[in-house]
């Protein structure tokens, strides 16, 4: 339901219940005077079963509070279960050390390496025994992990973890 | 005739265009035949073997980018298993 359409019964609601208080008004006006009625009106909502929700400016501090207390309380819980957030966070902020963990992470986690002789300067076709196809792999998961492409030229040039961590630290403007 | 570098940016194309199929199970299928198909014709010799083999699979990168377009215009539910789960805050 669109905000327009709940002010639009919003208004239709608070109309019927003028029209409401002006017929109760002049058939107790018949017996009693417009004082009168103003006393006895409070006694007769609270003996009658159903509440009736008051719309007057005699409502107390309180009331007020608790209503407003009862809305932002409902919006918190849907607010919190289910609906999307969108937020605009930039990147976190990398570092060399940061770079280099995750770098080496990422070749761990690869399954033809092994992980023990795995080191910054290790050569992936010379000393890992990886060869050009694996290295394609290897580049790809590094632009997965970083999150930008590396053109076909530049990655001929990755040989060691060492070479890789120096280009993602260039990239992303990382310096010491 | 073709380059090894030719070979490489084939294959290079071929994993990242089937990392876009949609449905999980082409996807699967589709990287582990290319890895598995590079790796099993790798020691070729014979020059026209590659540049046949080099055109089968140029025909099947255009096949995975039709099929790529193809699957986001009939996209399904994602599996069960592709769905990660979301980390709260008191899971730490």
């Amino acid at each position: 339901m669109s905000f327009t359409q709940i002010a639009r019964q919003c208004s239709r609601f608070a109309a019927a219940l003028s029209t409401a208080r002006l017929a109760s008004s002049s058939l107790v006006g018949q017996t009693q005077t417009r004082m009168m009625h103003r006393i006895v009106m409070p006694a007769m909502i609270s003996s009658q079963k159903f509440h009736v929700r008051q719309y007057s400016a005699k409502s107390t501090i309180e009331d007020i509070k608790f209503r407003v207390l009862k809305v932002v309380s409902a919006y918190d819980k849907q607010s919190r279960c289910g609906w999307q957030m969108r937020k605009y966070s930039a990147k976190p902020p990398l570092s060399l050390k940061l770079i280099n963990e995750r770098v080496l992470l990422v070749l761990k986690l690869y399954d033809k390496i092994d992980p023990s002789k795995l080191n910054v300067e290790s050569h992936f076709i010379n000393d890992l025994g990886l060869d050009s196809l694996d290295h394609v792999e290897v580049i790809m998961a590094m632009e997965d992990e970083f999150g930008f492409e590396i053109p076909d030229s530049d990655a001929e040039k990755l040989l060691k973890p060492a070479d890789i961590i120096k280009y993602v630290a260039d990239k992303e403007d990382v310096y010491e | 005739m073709s380059t090894r570098r030719q070979a490489l940016t084939l294959y290079r194309n071929l994993l990242r265009e089937s990392a876009k199929l949609p449905s999980y199970n082409f996807r699967m299928y589709a990287a582990r035949k290319i890895r598995d198909t590079f790796r099993a014709n790798k020691t070729i010799n014979n020059f026209e073997e590659i540049d046949r083999q080099m055109a089968t699979g140029k025909d099947n990168l255009e096949l995975i980018r039709r099929q790529v377009i193809i699957g986001h215009l009939y996209t399904t539910d994602k599996l069960v298993i592709e769905h990660k789960k979301k980390l709260k805050p008191s899971d730490d």
